[in-house]
């Protein structure tokens, strides 16, 4: 799932990949590779908890970006 | 006096004790904007001992579609926003102590206004500052709420040193070419959303309410209709420079911090960010011809007119801001652009 400005990057609010076995830190470099994204800085949650680079993804896990945003 | 009050003592998790509580607190709050106006609003109004607010920045027509604390008169005058937002709150609750202050908010200046502080507000609209308050927060032990918005979307974390991860732990850098107001909008809605949460989180630790503050990092998109609430307890980082175990407070570091320096004989000041990056020209340039912008761009730079000003971007990230000697004010549109 893509939230704020990645999502208008991607075009859409989510995507379906076959990503079990595979890292957080895996997922963001094929993303940032496939969509043109920067996600250095964006904070990953699996299944709505905050997961850090090294986290294993399961089937049936949501994979969420959240991009820091600086406006105020 | 405690019939101003009534409505908010009558709220069981405040009472009278909590009103007290409430009258005894200095909050204070880093930038007078959209989320300056409204966090400032309601905190003015629910009563708190006294409000700090600092800005360097002075009030434009474009502000007055989402920063509620400022009129038609204000732009005319081309107040300074701590200054108008002053005046305002001053009107609507007498009883608040208000200390505005004109100036960028630096990591030496902020450190001087820590000592009797029981709470910072985030209403700023860059991560470098937020990073220096951030450190300060963690070197002081004061809890600071953090704020953001763009477009339709907003987020805000609690928080609290020695409790939960701080946003050096979420980060670990600061980002560079974040989308900004002044490239991605705002509106209004989403502002308010974000107030909503920083204030109510504010109340909650000024009456000392510590079981109720809110643990998870909210953010929510009002156009699209999505709301997350993201669990932190993994976030904490042992290792983090600004919290953990061996710190350093790196955004205190003048070497950490973005340099600007007016350059000799022109009237332009360079601003240099904190590391080298590559920035996306091609992308920034389109985003801001398709706002209206007047933009030129080449493999190496990108210029565009901001107002009097005119801003070359490099593809380093390093920044000139023509028509001007004020760093202060420089670094503020470079920030436009670049959060």
């Amino acid at each position: 799932m893509f939230f704020a400005h990645l999502r208008d990057a991607v075009g859409e609010e989510s995507v379906t990949l076959e990503l079990s076995g595979k890292t957080v830190g895996d997922a963001k470099e094929l993303l940032s590779k496939q969509y043109r994204l920067n996600l250095d800085t964006a904070m990953a949650a699996v299944n709505e908890e905050f997961a850090g680079n090294e986290d294993v993804l399961k089937d049936g896990d949501v994979l969420a970006f959240i991009p820091p945003v600086s406006g105020g | 006096m405690d019939d101003r009050y009534s409505r908010q003592i009558l709220f069981s998790p405040i009472g009278k004790s909590g009103q007290e509580k409430l009258r005894s607190k200095h909050v204070l709050m880093i930038g007078a904007g959209a989320l300056g106006s409204g966090n400032g609003e309601v905190l003015t109004r629910a009563g708190i001992g006294k409000l700090t607010i600092i800005d360097r920045d002075y009030v434009e027509a474009s502000n007055l579609q989402r920063q509620q604390l400022y009129t038609e008169e204000d732009v005319r005058e081309k107040l300074p926003k701590a200054v108008a937002a002053e005046k305002r709150l001053g009107a609507i609750n007498s009883d608040v102590s208000i200390v505005s202050i004109v100036g960028d908010a630096t990591p030496e200046m902020l450190e001087d206004l820590m000592g009797d502080v029981d709470l910072i507000l985030d209403a700023t609209d860059n991560f470098e500052t937020r990073m220096a308050i951030n450190d300060l927060s963690q070197k002081h032990q004061i809890p600071w709420i953090y704020g953001a918005c763009v477009g339709s979307y907003g987020m805000s974390f609690t928080i609290i040193p020695g409790k939960t991860p701080c946003l050096n732990c979420l980060l670990k850098k600061i980002p560079i070419q974040g989308m900004t107001c002044d490239t991605g909008g705002i509106i209004g809605p989403a502002v308010q959303m974000v107030i909503a949460h920083q204030s109510a989180e504010a109340l909650k630790i000024l009456v000392e309410d510590w079981d109720s503050v809110r643990d998870t990092f909210t953010s929510f998109d009002l156009w699209r209709n999505q709301y997350t609430s993201m669990k932190m307890g993994r976030a904490k980082d042992e290792g983090c420079l600004s919290c953990g175990t061996s710190r350093e407070y790196p955004y205190l570091e003048k070497d950490n911090l973005s340099r600007s320096t007016v350059l000799c004989g022109r009237d332009t000041v360079q601003i240099r960010p904190p590391r080298q990056s590559a920035i996306d020209l091609s992308d920034l340039a389109n985003r801001l011809a398709t706002l209206q912008y007047e933009v030129k761009a080449n493999p190496y730079l990108l210029s565009v007119e901001m107002g009097e000003q005119r801003v070359v971007i490099f593809k380093d990230g390093r920044g000139l801001v023509h028509g001007t000697k004020d760093m202060s004010q420089a670094r503020s549109i470079y920030q436009k652009l670049l959060g």
